[in-house]
């Protein structure tokens, strides 16, 4: 065993403290859940590092951290999910249900993004910075001044063969993981704080 | 009785008086621009921070870009994002600069009638002469949309337009960018940006019962926005109690990670991916310079 997968083991163990600390009220198949979205909370915190280059680069962190959240995505996260189990404090929006389809195509988007982004871990980091995936002037503009076509808007590109996001950089793929993290919560989360 | 009576014609005439004059109380002032030609890319970029392309197009209801349509439901009552197209019956293709810039900057629209502050205007303000004119060359680019502008559905007595004025009066605060010749020149752009395009306050500061951002509290956090969120507050207190540093502030808003690892969601989500994240680098850290410092 790698040390670096201790490490991340290690992590989980911790995070499981923590989060049964924070999630605190929750039981069931509720706190699964926030534990499973905490483990993930931790690989993103701890990968954020080794992407703005904080840390040293560690592909075996990124790999690892990349199937933490692999495991946690597509059905294994819509399984925690069932019909009736949000209210109390849990904090699913009841669109999970009413929208479930776009729920479970945003977790399979996950387990793309991160299986993507564990094969690429070997490549390191992108020194230039170009192409890292985030959205830059150009794909506001498209070709036609303001509006250009759907980059600004859709993302139904998102799901483009595994042919094309293995030419991604692996901050690219970070960013993409963490992007769809981020429109799930948008959609489904209830913002408590 | 006779007394009474008299009261309530007088009332009612000082009522019908108010109204009439209501309906014919000119607000704003004239718009003459010292510059009138724009650049495209800047527009489009100043267009992208400032929310005009996220709030007036219905993606999720596969519309059109800046065709308008979104809808925006709060104690009010429901507002529809209009056609910002160069469509000239729908949308605002028949415009002048002038027109353009009196909407934008005072919320005042070509025909003399006020905008409800749903349209983020008052932040406008802070918009120079050629950022207008940017914004405008930007505008000329959009492709026309022949979709009539949905009406906003109000709540009584909401629905009087015309009490807008009043609105106006009471508590418009609004005025171009004001620099602190003290601080450096990347927080002032970070000032420019938070207090104009972005309007980090149409969210994150409280309003009163009438919906006016309350000036003593700004950027303390806010509940009952549109749809029933909160806001936290981001004041700079409270962003360094919460852990935040101008490096993770900066990172959040192109990634929308948090320093704890979570994931910015809710509206604030939607923020970075239609918004912050394709700002420059040297923007989002202005913005949290300003923010945090």
């Amino acid at each position: 065993m790698k040390p670096s997968i201790l490490i991340v083991s290690g992590v989980l163990v911790v995070t499981g403290v923590a989060s049964a600390i924070a999630h605190g009220g929750a039981t069931g198949i509720v706190k699964d859940r926030m534990d499973a979205m905490s483990s993930m909370a931790k690989v993103m915190k701890s990968l954020t590092a080794v992407m703005r280059g904080d840390v040293a680069y560690d592909a075996e962190a990124v790999r690892g951290g990349a199937n933490v959240i692999k495991s946690h995505a597509g059905e294994s996260m819509t399984h925690l999910f069932p019909e009736g189990s949000g209210g109390g404090a849990s904090e699913a929006k009841p669109e999970i249900w009413s929208d479930w389809q776009e729920f479970a195509s945003l977790s399979d988007q996950l387990k793309v993004f991160a299986s993507a982004l564990g094969e690429a871990a070997d490549k390191g980091l992108e020194q230039s910075g170009a192409g890292v995936g985030k959205p830059g002037l150009g794909t506001m503009m498209g070709q036609g001044g303001m509006m250009g076509s759907a980059p600004m808007m859709g993302n139904t590109s998102d799901m483009a063969g595994s042919g094309m996001l293995a030419k991604m950089p692996v901050q690219g793929l970070f960013n993409r993981v963490a992007q769809t993290c981020s429109a799930c919560h948008t959609k489904f989360r209830i913002e408590k704080k | 009785m006779r007394q009474l009576l008299f009261g309530v014609a007088i009332a009612l005439a000082l009522a019908g008086a108010g109204f009439a004059g209501l309906y014919y109380w000119p607000i704003g002032t004239e718009a003459k621009l010292t510059v009138t030609k724009g650049d495209v890319q800047r527009g489009a970029y100043l267009a992208r921070m400032s929310g005009c392309i996220a709030c007036h197009t219905d993606a999720d209801g596969g519309g059109q870009p800046l065709a308008g349509g979104l809808k925006l439901p709060t104690d009010f009552g429901t507002f529809y994002s209009p056609n910002l197209t160069t469509d000239p019956e729908n949308g605002i293709g028949e415009w002048t600069v002038e027109q353009f810039a009196k909407a934008v900057r005072q919320g005042v629209s070509p025909d003399g009638k006020a905008y409800y502050p749903s349209f983020p205007y008052p932040f406008y303000g802070r918009f120079s002469d050629q950022d207008v004119a940017d914004l405008w060359a930007a505008f000329q680019t959009v492709p026309p949309v022949a979709e009539p502008s949905r009406p906003h559905e109000m709540v009584p007595p909401f629905n009087v337009r015309a009490g807008l004025k009043v609105w106006r009066a009471l508590f418009l605060q609004s005025g171009p960018h004001e620099p602190d010749p003290e601080k450096s020149e990347e927080w002032n752009r970070g000032k420019f940006i938070v207090e104009g395009p972005a309007h980090c306050g149409a969210c994150h500061t409280p309003r009163n019962f009438m919906g006016a951002r309350q000036a003593n509290y700004s950027l303390q956090g806010a509940d009952k926005l549109p749809g029933g969120g909160k806001s936290p507050p981001i004041t700079s207190a409270a962003l360094k109690q919460g852990g935040w540093t101008i490096r993770s502030l900066q990172y959040a808003l192109q990634t929308g990670i948090m320093p704890d690892g979570d994931v910015l969601g809710g509206s604030m989500g939607e923020v970075v991916r239609d918004g912050t994240a394709f700002l420059s680098d040297a923007d989002r850290k202005a913005i949290a310079m300003y923010l945090l410092e």
